[in-house]
């Protein structure tokens, strides 16, 4: 079912404006079905991106999104919205620009304004050991086509004149991996915009709809499940849906779902915590990143300084943040910007992260038919949603692993083929 | 409205014989000791002290505390310094913030007249085309950005932290609070009262009612006499697990502001309530008050708030504040009883002022309104401890449910009563809390290791027998019967959240994120219920259907100052540091290290070690002590080879791989008695393989009896290196017989060096050439350096740096973890297959490793550019051809003064290692050489003859 899209603009906002009209509902509030031809479970920026490109480029629009809270409660709506490209292997490199891509030009194709704010982005090299990894990235993106280059001090205090660049002993900047077209997008309009975009061409987004069980036919496991089976429908706590197709983007909860349909999964989740001070006026216009550090910053246009670290050590589905977070992360802030000592930690927050073991993500078919997962997004999922959400519907739609995707298959762990993101990847945001 | 000094008044908590001067806005003020920023200037007569954040609007006075929204000024380098709360000190510049030009005449607040297109999250549906003029517009909105200016010079403050474990901790010094502190320490419990404001006392600081300054001078004097810790402008910011407490104190006399960190047994929580805004037209204006405000600023700082005023008031805090204000002499044109069902509708005026305030279709004249309208319960701590608050449609806020029960509520948050009444459940919480901090205490000295002797039972849990607080009737008033503002840090009005529900961002989740209400100064302390009202009214729901958001940490903001603390990593420097000042050092930081990379000329010093001999100073590698009988098994568990026939005097090379196989760290380890080794590490690696180490023994291995301790800086490390070497150690030694036949390679001895006994000497080395490792005591280190320097001076000793020792570990192929490996680098990748022994019972990674042996791995190999003259860089790829596909990378590179020649290390496709292999290199600068990969890792002295002579 396509809807005429309330499109939006600047004259429509006048228009409405003068004539005091509301604007229509972002997406339906529709009845649960009892059949849909996909279910996609996580109405986070991945199970969104994955249900518009089904309809969008496949046509497939009998689909359902079903996730247990509000949309973007999860992952989507905790992490620190920083997009780049300057991954250290190929297929990283490849399939990370493709998503910057899609983001570059989404505002215009979703018609919602993700404020992608294409700032740059910095990572800061504090030892030699690290400018020899920013140089390896270097050469690797040189060789890919992406924007990335080292530069020394000097420069990086062009670009952000807080960071203390100056000769001393204990985590010196001794260097940076400038990528200018990495930055950071509104990851709520993200989320906003998948969904109305998926309910224009009849997607259904169901909140509130949590997943009990996942329905299998055939498998060497019980009830049907695991290797050998097929998926035949999905429990919720409205309900059953038959469906012959069901997609895992669950994120932290993923190895939860997938055991559902009896696939076990190499995922520990952890949580990753975040925190944001009181805005000041605008002092960054960069995003800056410190691995040995574990930190990411960037300024909000709101003036807010928005903070990231490593995930915490201990694998848990507890999403309380802790003290120590905040210590840590401030004293790592202030060898880095010494001088913002009286800025005022205003929130902190927590969110899930599934890890794998090659910290790259797990996506594609699985030895259950019709199960497909898009998991294992670790830190940086969102990053890579519009092209994962692109890929996943591809396969769904042909039922082939696109190339694009084919070094994420989960049967890596089985023949050994993992991809070698943890340098890069580990606290590289 | 006017507003000016009053009389003495018998509450204040102003010191009228000490003017304090300072600066608003430019121009000179003068305040009394005891005035917060806002009260003083409030009596100077200002009464616009910000602008709102999307609309510009003037803003006066709302609450005249911490919360208050408007009141968030820059102070000097200080930014977003709440005025109602900070008290006023001589010589302060104080400035608006986010006014421009001025507070006076601000141009942004044109965006008033256009604000009916600027609803709530009208960005996400604007700015999209062009779009290569987004960044522009991006500009732009950033201009909005609300909050004061960092200076970026402002230097980091002394901070120091405090660490303390009180039996109770009681967050809040109301009545109730107070008695539960009282109460817990009568009992015999360590107690701490935190209070958020400047004194004790909560609400009866700005009571004029004699039985409340009684009650007041009753609860000081008790807690004076107590020996209850009490900690005054402070604040319990957050509550972790198990009661793992932060609390930031703003008053500490050196700190700027100190972070407490408290493991409680119990937490008492009583905050106390907020009050709470009504929503209505022009509830912004300047003139519009809670009553909370209006009699803070009468009873506390002697400010007349008004001439005429007219009250809404729905309680008896209202009522009270008419009551102050008639007895100050501010006209009381009318009161509007919201108990009645009566409403304030508008507050009317010119833009900085109020002339009027409609209700029920009348219009009063007046400069001042007085809004009570009810509470919110600030249940952010309890909240963090698990709890979710359950709303109640008869008293109009929410209410407590189910805390765990080491955190117990009182005072407001728990219920409603009379002084005694609440006074009476404060006292009863205290007692409970004692009692169960009791209980805890106990059960810790039981079961904690080192426990002193405990005697007699655990106490029992004791049960929860308070009597319950009543719940006082209050009628439900968020929005009048038109609309205004909800959040005033962000200007979301409840026309914005209902259209946004409307528009399905139904949920307050969606709702805060898409109008971004509740996100601004007070986190949602003022506008949280009433965010949840317009949601509620605009699905047609009740507020408990609707829900409230979850309150997050911290509860007042803290400086990241006060959070970082001091810093305690350490810059290390060997005990030869001053030695190799004085000799022209050029250093190098490596980790916490700052080492010698050379001395000037690094090439010269490879030459030395090569013909004579040289010193290098390696005390940053990693040493562990290790001992206890199972130490071969844990030897044989971390390392890939083979460790149980290590013999006493001998030390032996060994990879250790993580469970995933991939290359961790590598080093020798020495056995140095029957049951005792020394484990080195690589210098990066000293940390995280002890933690490795540790790891295993304490959760895999506890059984093994194995101790460890990391002596990486209580020995100085020294190598010497070069042919010449055994006939200098050999002058400074003492107790081991240094003859080849004696002392063979990989061999350990412990020896006198120098007259420094148990230095531990081994003969290894990374430089290829015979040398001899010494680990000296490092209070000695200085002294044998300098002895060998003098022993060797007719040898042609000299020292050599970092530098030197990277050429000749290369010109050897040795590779180093983490520079010639990464994070996939799996074991035999390094081409010491042969020592990863797979028929051992287990080792880390053996499971991986035995996979991997039977396949085709990209290879460390040893690679020479066909130009010696080229050093490609270490990154440069290994690419095919003429094409970007890559190969391999070069992963260590120089040029060799040995061999006169470029050499490298590099990991290349396993198709392409074989000696003789043709390599294309893609430099940095675009251009591409040939190379060849050569049979051996060793690009000098192969077969190691220089090393075991």
């Amino acid at each position: 079912m396509r809807r005429r899209p309330a499109k939006y603009s600047a004259a429509a906002l006048a228009w409405r404006g003068l004539r005091g009209d509301s604007w229509p509902r972002v997406w339906r509030d529709t009845e649960l079905k009892r059949s849909y031809d996909a279910v996609v479970v996580g109405g986070g920026v991945h199970g969104l991106a994955t249900a518009y490109y089904l309809a969008r480029n496949h046509g497939i629009t009998d689909v359902a999104v079903v996730d247990k809270a509000y949309l973007g409660s999860g992952a989507s709506g905790r992490n620190t919205a920083i997009v780049r490209a300057n991954y250290l292997t190929p297929e990283g490199v490849a399939f990370y620009d493709r998503s910057l891509q899609l983001y570059n030009s989404m505002a215009t194709d979703l018609n919602i304004n993700v404020m992608f704010s294409e700032r740059g982005h910095l990572t800061l090299a504090h030892s030699d050991a690290a400018l020899r990894t920013m140089n390896w990235r270097a050469e690797v993106n040189k060789l890919q086509g992406v924007n990335s280059s080292v530069i020394d001090p000097d420069e990086i205090k062009k670009i952000a004149p807080a960071l203390d660049t100056s000769d001393h002993p204990r985590h010196p900047i001794l260097g940076a991996l400038y990528h200018p077209p990495g930055g950071i997008v509104r990851h709520d309009a993200v989320v906003w915009g998948y969904a109305r975009a998926a309910d224009h061409m009849g997607v259904e987004m169901h909140q509130k709809t949590e997943v009990l069980d996942i329905l299998c036919t055939g498998g060497d496991g019980p009830d049907g499940k695991g290797a050998g089976g097929r998926v035949t429908g999905v429990r919720t706590n409205r309900g059953d849906i038959s469906t012959p197709v069901v997609v895992n983007c669950t994120a932290g909860w993923a190895g939860l779902i997938s055991a559902m349909a009896g696939v076990r999964l190499p995922i520990t989740t952890h949580p990753l915590q975040a925190a944001v001070t009181e805005p000041v006026k605008v002092f960054l216009n960069t995003v800056v990143v410190s691995g040995s550090l574990h930190v990411y910053i960037s300024q909000t246009d709101r003036g807010e300084l928005v903070f990231g670290a490593a995930v915490d050590p201990v694998a848990t589905y507890s999403i309380r943040g802790s003290l120590e977070f905040t210590e840590e992360l401030a004293g790592h802030v202030l060898e880095l910007m010494p001088g913002i000592s009286r800025m005022r930690l205003l929130r902190q927050w927590s969110g899930l992260c599934d890890m794998t073991p090659d910290y790259s993500p797990v996506m594609g078919f699985t030895p259950v038919d019709g199960f497909l997962v898009d998991v294992g997004w670790g830190t940086y999922g969102f990053k890579a949603a519009p092209v994962s959400g692109e890929q996943i519907a591809a396969a769904v739609a042909t039922g082939k692993t696109p190339e694009l995707i084919a070094p994420f298959a989960l049967s890596r762990f089985d023949t050994g083929d993992l991809v070698g993101e943890k340098g890069a990847a580990a606290v590289g945001h | 409205m006017t507003m000016s000094r009053l009389g003495s008044q018998p509450t204040e908590v102003i010191d009228r014989s000490t003017t304090l001067r300072f600066r608003w806005n430019g121009k000179r003020f003068r305040g009394f000791e005891g005035d917060t920023i806002a009260s003083a200037l409030a009596a100077a007569g200002e009464h616009v002290f910000s602008r709102s954040m999307k609309y510009h609007r003037p803003r006066g006075m709302l609450t005249a505390d911490f919360w208050d929204p408007n009141l968030l000024v820059q102070v000097g380098d200080d930014p977003n310094v709440r005025a109602g709360h900070r008290l006023l000190e001589s010589g302060m510049d104080v400035h608006p913030q986010n006014v421009w030009p001025s507070l006076r005449h601000d141009i942004k607040a044109a965006n008033g007249l256009v604000a009916r297109f600027l609803t709530a999250g009208f960005y996400y549906k604007t700015f999209m085309r062009p779009q290569k003029l987004w960044p522009t517009y991006e500009r732009v909105l950033a201009t909005f950005a609300p909050g004061g200016k960092v200076d970026l010079d402002t230097p980091h403050r002394y901070h120091d932290k405090r660490y303390v474990h009180p039996d109770v901790v009681v967050a809040g010094a109301g009545p109730a609070g107070i008695e539960a502190a009282l109460a817990a320490a009568a009992a015999g419990a360590r107690v701490i009262l935190v209070e958020h404001e400047h004194a004790v006392g909560g609400h009866l600081r700005y009571s004029s009612a004699e039985s409340a300054r009684t009650a007041l001078s009753e609860l000081r004097a008790a807690l004076d006499a107590s020996d209850v810790e009490v900690l005054t402008d402070s604040t319990v910011t957050g509550r972790y697990e198990d009661n793992w407490l932060g609390i930031v104190q703003r008053n500490h006399p050196i700190a700027v502001e100190r972070l407490i960190k408290a493991r409680a047994k119990v937490l008492v929580v009583a905050p106390g309530l907020i009050e709470r805004p009504f929503v209505f037209a022009g509830n912004d204006r300047p003139g519009v008050i809670t009553s909370g405000a209006v009699r803070r600023l009468i009873n506390l700082w002697g400010v007349k708030p008004g001439e005429r005023a007219v009250v809404f008031s729905a309680n008896s805090e209202g009522d009270a504040a008419a009551a102050d204000l008639d007895r100050v002499g501010v006209e009381v044109a009318a009161v509007i009883d919201g108990r009645e069902g009566r409403r304030v509708s508008a507050a009317q005026g010119p833009p900085k002022a109020l002339e009027a305030v409609v209700a029920g279709g009348t219009r009063t004249d007046a400069d001042l309104l007085v809004v009570a309208a009810g509470w919110t319960a600030p249940t952010s701590l309890l909240n963090m401890a698990g709890d979710r608050p359950v709303y109640d449609p008869d008293a109009a806020r929410f209410f407590p449910s189910d805390p765990p029960s080491n955190v117990l509520a009182t005072g407001g948050l728990a219920g409603d009563g009379s002084l005694d009444e609440l006074r009476a459940h404060g006292a009863a919480t205290g007692r409970l809390a004692a009692q169960r901090a009791s209980a805890v205490a106990h059960r810790l000295q039981a079961r904690t290791a080192r426990a002193l002797e405990v005697t007699g039972d655990e106490p029992d849990w004791a049960a929860d027998e308070r009597t319950p607080l009543g719940r006082s009737p209050h009628p439900e008033l968020y929005r009048s019967d038109t609309h205004g503002m909800i959040d005033l840090s962000e200007d979301v009005g409840s026309k914005d959240l209902v259209a946004a529900a409307r528009e399905g961002y139904d949920s307050v989740e969606l709702a805060k994120r898409y109008t971004t209400a509740t996100m601004g100064s007070a986190q949602g302390k003022l506008e949280t219920v009433n965010t949840v009202a317009a949601i509620a009214e605009a699905r047609g729901e009740t507020i408990a259907q609707v829900g409230t958001t979850v309150w997050r940490p911290p509860y007042a903001p803290l400086t990241l100052g006060a959070l970082a603390g001091r810093v305690f990593e350490p810059v290390r420097v060997s005990s030869i540091h001053p030695w190799h000042e004085a000799n022209g050092v050029h250093t190098i930081l490596a980790g916490q290290w700052i080492r010698p990379d050379h001395y000037g000329d690094p090439a010269a010093e490879v030459r030395n070690v090569r013909t004579n001999v040289g010193l290098i100073d390696v005390t940053p590698l990693g040493k562990l002590d290790l001992r206890g009988p199972d130490i071969p098994n844990l030897l044989n568990l971390l390392y890939t080879n083979k460790w149980s026939k290590l013999p006493v005097g001998k030390v032996r090379y060994g990879m250790m791989c993580a469970e995933d196989g991939v290359v961790l760290d590598d080093g020798v380890t020495g056995r140095l008695g029957e049951d005792h080794y020394l484990m080195t590490t690589t210098s990066s690696g000293a940390a995280s393989v002890w933690e490795w180490v540790e790891n295993w023994l304490q959760t895999e291995r506890p059984d093994w009896r194995v101790h460890v301790t990391p002596v990486t800086t209580a020995y100085t490390s020294i190598n010497v290196a070069g042919p010449k070497s055994r006939e200098l150690v050999s002058r400074v030694t003492t107790g081991v017989d240094l003859s080849p036949e004696a002392f063979a390679y990989m061999e350990v001895r412990t020896a006198t060096v120098a007259g420094v006994a148990g230095c531990f000497m081994w003969r290894i080395g990374f430089t290829c050439e015979l040398s001899f490792e010494i680990h000296v005591p490092a209070g000695h280190g200085l002294h044998v350096w300098e002895a060998l320097m003098e022993a060797g001076a007719d040898l042609g000793v000299g020292p050599f740096g970092l530098e030197g020792q990277r050429i000749m570990r290369l010109e050897k192929g040795h590779f180093i973890v983490g520079q010639d490996t990464d994070g996939l680098t799996l074991g035999p990748s390094t081409g010491l297959s042969p020592l990863i022994k797979l028929d051992k019972d287990d080792f880390a990674g053996m499971p991986e490793l035995a996979w991997a042996a039977d396949r085709q791995l990209p290879m460390i190999v040893a690679i020479q550019p066909d130009d010696p003259g080229v050093v490609p860089e270490e990154a440069a790829q290994i690419v095919r051809g003429d094409t970007n596909e890559i190969l391999g990378r070069i992963t260590s590179s120089r040029m060799s003064p040995t061999l006169g020649r470029s050499i490298c290390l590099g990991q290349v496709e396993p198709e392409l290692a074989a000696g003789g292999t043709k390599l294309t290199v893609l430099l940095t600068s675009g251009q591409r050489i040939s190379a060849t990969v050569i049979d051996h890792h060793a690009h000098f002295d192969p077969d190691g003859e220089r090393l075991r002579g």
